[in-house]
């Protein structure tokens, strides 16, 4: 079964939102205080974590980062406001996938979910090469200079997407259908956060990218090295 | 050019202008009276001198010929040419000749004297002053010109008088005295009047212009606080020394710059207050919406198992969730735009496929009622997507509501400064009135209509609050039974000014007035 730990202070949507998951088939732990969550989170160890932004005891950003030291989990930061600089401070902690309370539908925050809990099929066994980074896509792990790399999910999925069709250019857009399962039309620099952080992790040089290289004005594409 | 331009702006230059030129016109008036006044004294001085020395040589000359008559011939040759003998006017020396004419009268058989000293030509002596002198029983003078054989001119005085000698006849006696040494020094007194003149044409000039920069320079001052002050730097102040009228209007600058301070803080203060009540509202509101959406929907999913009037008013009170929602956000949206915190987030975009990408997404059927003509090349337009998809959505939906059954067309366009979208349906349209109101708040063409089709009634103002907050423009064209047209126009940069869109806002079809 599907654990799914849903951080919100707000008992009664906590509650509501502890319903619907259930109706789609997830287990629930509610947490009401973000000074609470951490302890839950490691003696739950929650398959999947959903997070206001505006937490009792430590805020949302906040624990996020604390969660990111411990573990690569995938984490959905909600925001009642959808300011920009909320959802950007959420992102560049370590969040993998941001939703507007507006957006809150049932469809909506469960095709979020599944996508963030999916696990790629994958039907060769065969290592996929970026660089000098070995992508392992059956054990899911990256290893540089024989070193292990630790990514979230999202990340992996991420490289992965690149590093299949090298010399492709990904738009934005296709990467935010391919990697976070939009259909239609979302923030963009929801991709622009996660590129840095794979970048800091993988590339030698994060300032001067080789690994992942910026297309001016179109997207990403795999380096060629 | 420039010194036109400085004539214009600057108050010290035109002010020292108009000293100046009324100096000049006072000091040549005064000149002009001091110069001939001088001239004319010095001129009668010579003439009495010249008239009274004239008289003393006719007198002589007089004698010399009375005497020589009674003489044998050479001595009398002698002594009229004595009379000649006159030292030679020196370069510009005062000088002084003489000339002897014999007048003709019948009878007189003795040789007639004639002569004239020193090369002097007869010409001098104009001949009408001849034939007055001729018939003149006194003395008379004419200004002339001393004109030598050699070519030389000089300015002078011509002196004539009648010579009677009883018995042997009439002579025409002329004295031409030089006034070159006059002339010298009118040529002094008119160089030194013009010289002191220009002088203190100068000096007032220059004066003034120091004068009036004491008083022009404070204002220029005050000038160039204002316009920073009115650039935004609210701590400008005037500096005020002493007490006269230049440091009151400091004073009083002061007291404005201090009182205009005051007022936008507390506006911008009010405008803070304005943005953290709408995002606390925001987070309050949204919340309990959000618990009441996912509760509703939780009892929407499962209305088939309700009797059907629950059922029914499960699937209202969802449908109704949702209408607030909406009418939540886009009243946030207002109040963000009301409190000028409204952030634009400009990116390259391909509006092409910001066009494509809605489409899709308002029309995911496979129906195809909208049609777009976009050029084959990506129009590319620095613009905030969410925004421009936004006014999109709306515009399109929009379209979708009113055509009646009848296709849309979407027109994308380019020239160097702009990109435009058009959005064209055929459907029932709205009066050139009406045109005008679109844009209004919560403003609805027909009230009854638009409560069946749902909306806000606040998506047209939005956009156009989109493209203003873009710099760009909003147009509808409409005509009852015939359909409408909006255009979006973006400027390809921010600060561009669009001057010709790409696409008018009256459709091609419809330019034509209908006969």
């Amino acid at each position: 079964m599907t654990l799914i730990m849903v951080v919100e202070d707000d008992h009664d949507l906590a509650e509501v939102l502890g319903i619907v998951l259930n109706n789609a088939g997830y287990e629930v732990d509610l947490v009401n205080r973000g000074d609470e969550a951490l302890e839950v989170f490691r003696s739950q160890n929650p398959d999947l974590i959903l997070m206001d932004v505006m937490l009792p005891g430590v805020d949302g950003v906040e624990l996020v980062r604390q969660i990111r030291q411990e573990s690569m989990v995938p984490i959905i930061m909600t925001t009642a406001r959808g300011e920009t600089s909320d959802k950007l401070a959420g992102l560049e902690a370590g969040a993998d996938d941001y939703l507007v309370k507006s957006q809150y539908q049932e469809p909506e925050l469960l095709a979020r979910i599944k996508v963030q809990l999916r696990r790629r099929p994958t039907p060769t066994a065969e290592p996929l090469k970026i660089g000098s980074i070995l992508i392992d896509q059956v054990a899911h792990t990256i290893n540089r200079d024989g070193k292990v790399i630790p990514l979230t999910r999202l990340e992996f999925d991420l490289l992965v997407a690149l590093a299949k069709d090298p010399g492709r250019v990904f738009t934005r857009e296709a990467l935010l259908s391919e990697v976070w399962g939009y259909q239609h039309a979302a923030d963009t620099r929801l991709v622009n956060v996660h590129i840095q952080r794979l970048r800091a992790k993988i590339e030698y040089d994060p300032e001067n990218p080789d690994l992942i290289v910026t297309v001016r004005g179109v997207g990403y594409k795999a380096g060629q090295s | 050019m420039f010194t036109v331009a400085r004539w214009r702006q600057s108050l010290a230059w035109r002010v020292t202008g108009s000293i100046v030129l009324l100096s000049i016109m006072i000091i040549s008036l005064i000149g002009t009276a001091l110069n001939s006044r001088l001239t004319d004294g010095i001129f009668k001085e010579k003439l009495n001198t010249s008239l009274a020395d004239a008289r003393d040589t006719t007198q002589s000359v007089d004698i010399q010929l009375t005497i020589a008559q009674y003489q044998s011939a050479a001595v009398t040759k002698k002594m009229v040419s004595d009379i000649f003998q006159v030292p030679p006017t020196v370069g510009d020396q005062s000088g002084r000749e003489v000339a002897l004419f014999p007048i003709q009268t019948a009878g007189s058989s003795e040789p007639n004297y004639r002569g004239i000293s020193n090369l002097l030509s007869p010409a001098s002596i104009p001949t009408s002053f001849r034939a007055k002198v001729r018939t003149s029983k006194v003395q008379l003078w004419q200004r002339t010109n001393l004109d030598y054989l050699n070519g030389r001119h000089i300015p002078g005085i011509v002196v004539g008088n009648i010579v009677r000698i009883p018995t042997v006849g009439n002579y025409e006696f002329y004295v031409l005295f030089s006034l070159s040494e006059q002339r010298q020094t009118f040529a002094l007194i008119s160089q030194t009047l013009w010289v002191a003149g220009a002088a203190l044409i100068f000096m007032v000039g220059l004066i003034s212009l120091l004068v009036i920069r004491q008083i022009t320079s404070p204002i220029r001052d005050a000038a160039q606080i204002a316009e920073r002050l009115s650039a935004g730097d609210l701590d400008q102040r005037m500096q005020v020394l002493g007490e006269n009228e230049i440091s009151r209007l400091g004073i009083a600058f002061n007291e404005m710059a201090v009182a205009l301070k005051q007022q936008i803080s507390r506006l911008e203060n009010l405008s803070r207050l304005q943005q953290r009540f709408v995002s606390d509202v925001s987070h309050e509101l949204r919340t309990p919406l959000t618990t009441l959406r996912m509760a509703a929907q939780v009892i929407y999913s499962s209305r088939t198992k309700f009797e059907p009037a629950v059922a029914r008013s499960a699937e209202l009170l969802f449908a109704q969730i949702e209408r607030f929602e909406a009418l939540l956000s886009d009243l946030l949206e207002v109040s963000r735009f009301d409190a000028e915190a409204a952030v634009l987030e400009l990116e390259e975009i391909d509006l092409t496929a910001l066009v494509n990408r809605t489409v899709d997404y308002v029309n995911p059927s496979q129906e195809r009622i909208i049609t777009i003509h976009a050029p084959t090349e990506p129009v590319f337009v620095a613009a905030d997507s969410r925004r421009i998809e936004r006014v999109l959505r709306n515009l399109i939906t929009n379209a979708i509501d009113h055509r009646e059954d009848k296709g849309i067309d979407i027109y994308i366009a380019e020239n160097e400064e702009s990109a435009a979208v058009a959005v064209r349906d055929y459907g029932v349209g709205f009066t050139p009135r009406d045109a005008q109101r679109l844009f209004e708040r919560f403003w609805r063409a027909d009230p009854s209509r638009a409560r069946v089709r749902g909306g806000t009634g606040l998506g047209l103002s939005i956009a156009m609050e989109d493209a203003k907050l873009h710099q760009g423009r909003l147009e509808a064209w409409g005509s009852l039974g015939r359909g409408s047209q909006f255009v979006l126009t973006l400027p390809k940069r921010a600060g561009i000014d669009i001057s010709t869109p790409p696409i008018d806002v009256i459709p091609t079809d419809e330019s034509r007035p209908i006969i």
